[in-house]
C-alpha cells in the first residue's frame, strides 16, 4: 500500500511537472515567435537574420523544458 | 511499477529478440504500446520489417570475467556465461541480479550509424573528385547537393557566428560533417524499417562530447590557457571566486548536455507520437480508428521531416554560438570586464 502511494506520488509529480513547464516553455516560444515576427514586419530586409536568431533562442528555452522532461521521465520510471 | 511505464525504460536499452517476430494483432492489449515502443531502441539484431537479415555481435566486457565477444545472442547463450533476464537484459548466469560491468555491443542503431558514416564518406570522395576537375559547367546531382550543404553552413551558420574569419575556415569542415551526418542519421528514421542513430542517448552524447572539445579546444588555442581561466571567473572581483567559478565549470557541462538531451528527446518524441497514433488502431481494435490515425499520422510525419533537418541545424548553429562565444568575448576583454 505504501509503495503505491509513492508511485502514485511518482506519476502525480512527473504529470504535472511536464504540464507545468510545457506551459512554461509555450508561453516562451510564443513571445518569442509573436515578437519576431513584429519586428520582421516592421524591417522585413531583416528577416533572414531575425528567423536564425529566434530558432536559436527557440531551441534554448526548448531545452530547459526538455530538462524538466527528463526530471519528469526520471520520476516515472523510478 | 507498473507495467505500462515498463515501455519508458525500454526506449533505452530494448535487447528483445523476440519483439519483431510476432505481428502486434496476436498481442495482449497491454502490450501494444510497449512492443511497439521497443522497436525504438536498439537491438541485437538487423531487420527490415520483419525479416530478420544478420546477427549483430555482443561484446561484453566484465571486471570478473574480462572480454568476451559472440557472434549473436544465441551464441552467448549457449556458452553459459551470461543469459538474458525477463526484461530482456543481459544478465550473469550465475547471478541473475548481476549485469556486465560494460556492453560494447555492435546493435542496430550502430549499424545505422555506420551506415550513414559509409554514405557520407562515398558522397564526399565523389563530391570532392568531381569538384577537384576544373570544369566550366555548374555542379550537377551529388556534387551539387553537398556544394549547397557546404556554403549554407559556411555563410549561415559559421562566418556569422565565429568572430575569427581564420578560425571560422579552419573549423568548417567540423561543423559540415556535424550536421551532415546528424541530418542522415535523423532521416534514416524516417524511412519505413529505418532505425534513428540519434534516438539513443550514446550517440547524441558522443556527438556533444566532441562539441565539448571543440568550443574549449578551439577558445583556449585562440585566447590561452590563461584567459580561458580567467574567463571561469566571469569577469567578476575576485572575491566572487567561490560562486562563480563552480556555476562557470557547470555552465561548461550544461551546453553539450543540453545539446544532447535536445536531439535526443526530439528525435525521439516524434517517434513516439507517431506509434503511439498507430498503436490507437490496434489497442481500440477498430477500423474506425484509422480514419482519425492515419491522416493525423501523416501530418505528423511532415513535421517529423521538418524536424530532422531543424534539428540538425540547431546542434550545429548552438555549437558554433558556443564556440564564438567562447572565443570572442575575449577579443576585447580587458577593458570590458
Amino acid at each position: 500500500m505504501d509503495q503505491n502511494l509513492a508511485n502514485l506520488g511518482a506519476y502525480f509529480g512527473a504529470g504535472i511537472g511536464a504540464a507545468i513547464s510545457v506551459v512554461g516553455a509555450g508561453l516562451g516560444i510564443g513571445r518569442l515567435a509573436s515578437a519576431a515576427l513584429e519586428s520582421s514586419a516592421r524591417q522585413p530586409e531583416a528577416s533572414g537574420d531575425l528567423r536564425t536568431t529566434m530558432i536559436i533562442a527557440a531551441a534554448l528555452i526548448e531545452g530547459v523544458a526538455l530538462f524538466s522532461c527528463v526530471i519528469a521521465m526520471l520520476l516515472a520510471i523510478k | 511499477m507498473g507495467n505500462e511505464n515498463s515501455s519508458f525504460v525500454e526506449i533505452g536499452n530494448h535487447n528483445s529478440v523476440a519483439s519483431h517476430g510476432t505481428g502486434a494483432a496476436e498481442l495482449p492489449q497491454s502490450q501494444i504500446f510497449p512492443t511497439l515502443l521497443g522497436t525504438l531502441g536498439e537491438h541485437r539484431e538487423l531487420t527490415f520489417f520483419h525479416h530478420h537479415i544478420i546477427d549483430l555481435p555482443v561484446i561484453l566486457y566484465d571486471k570478473e570475467y574480462g572480454f568476451d565477444l559472440y557472434a549473436s545472442i544465441k551464441k552467448m547463450k549457449e556458452a553459459g556465461k551470461y543469459t538474458l533476464s525477463a526484461t530482456h537484459k543481459i544478465v550473469k548466469a550465475k547471478n541473475p541480479n548481476e549485469s556486465p560491468s560494460l556492453d560494447l555491443s555492435v546493435t542496430s542503431l550502430v549499424c545505422f550509424q555506420w551506415l550513414s558514416m559509409l554514405i557520407l564518406i562515398l558522397a564526399f570522395f565523389i563530391a570532392g573528385r568531381r569538384a577537384r576537375k576544373k570544369t566550366i559547367s555548374t555542379p550537377k546531382g551529388i556534387h551539387n547537393l553537398l556544394e549547397t550543404i557546404f556554403v549554407f553552413i559556411r555563410d549561415d551558420v559559421v562566418v556569422p557566428n565565429i568572430p575569427d574569419k581564420k578560425v571560422a575556415y579552419k573549423l568548417l569542415p567540423y561543423f559540415v560533417s556535424l550536421f551532415v551526418f546528424i541530418l542522415l542519421m535523423n532521416l534514416f528514421g524516417l524511412i519505413p524499417g529505418g532505425h534513428t542513430a540519434t534516438g539513443a542517448l550514446g550517440t547524441t552524447a558522443g556527438l556533444a562530447i566532441t562539441a565539448l572539445f571543440v568550443i574549449n579546444g578551439t577558445a583556449i588555442r585562440q585566447i590561452g590557457l590563461k584567459n580561458w581561466l580567467k574567463h571561469l571567473l566571469g569577469g567578476a572581483p575576485w572575491y566572487l571566486f567561490f560562486i562563480m567559478v563552480p556555476i562557470e565549470i557547470i555552465s561548461l557541462f550544461t551546453k553539450p548536455f543540453a545539446l544532447t538531451i535536445r536531439l535526443f528527446a526530439n528525435m525521439t518524441a516524434g517517434h513516439v507520437v507517431l506509434l503511439s497514433l498507430v498503436g490507437l488502431i490496434f489497442y481500440l481494435k477498430t477500423f474506425a480508428m484509422a480514419v482519425v490515425a492515419i491522416p493525423f499520422s501523416v501530418f505528423m510525419y511532415a513535421l517529423e521531416l521538418l524536424v530532422a533537418f531543424l534539428q540538425a541545424f540547431i546542434f550545429t548553429i548552438l555549437t558554433a554560438v558556443f564556440t564564438g562565444l567562447a572565443i570572442g568575448e575575449h577579443s576585447e576583454h580587458s577593458e570590458v570586464h
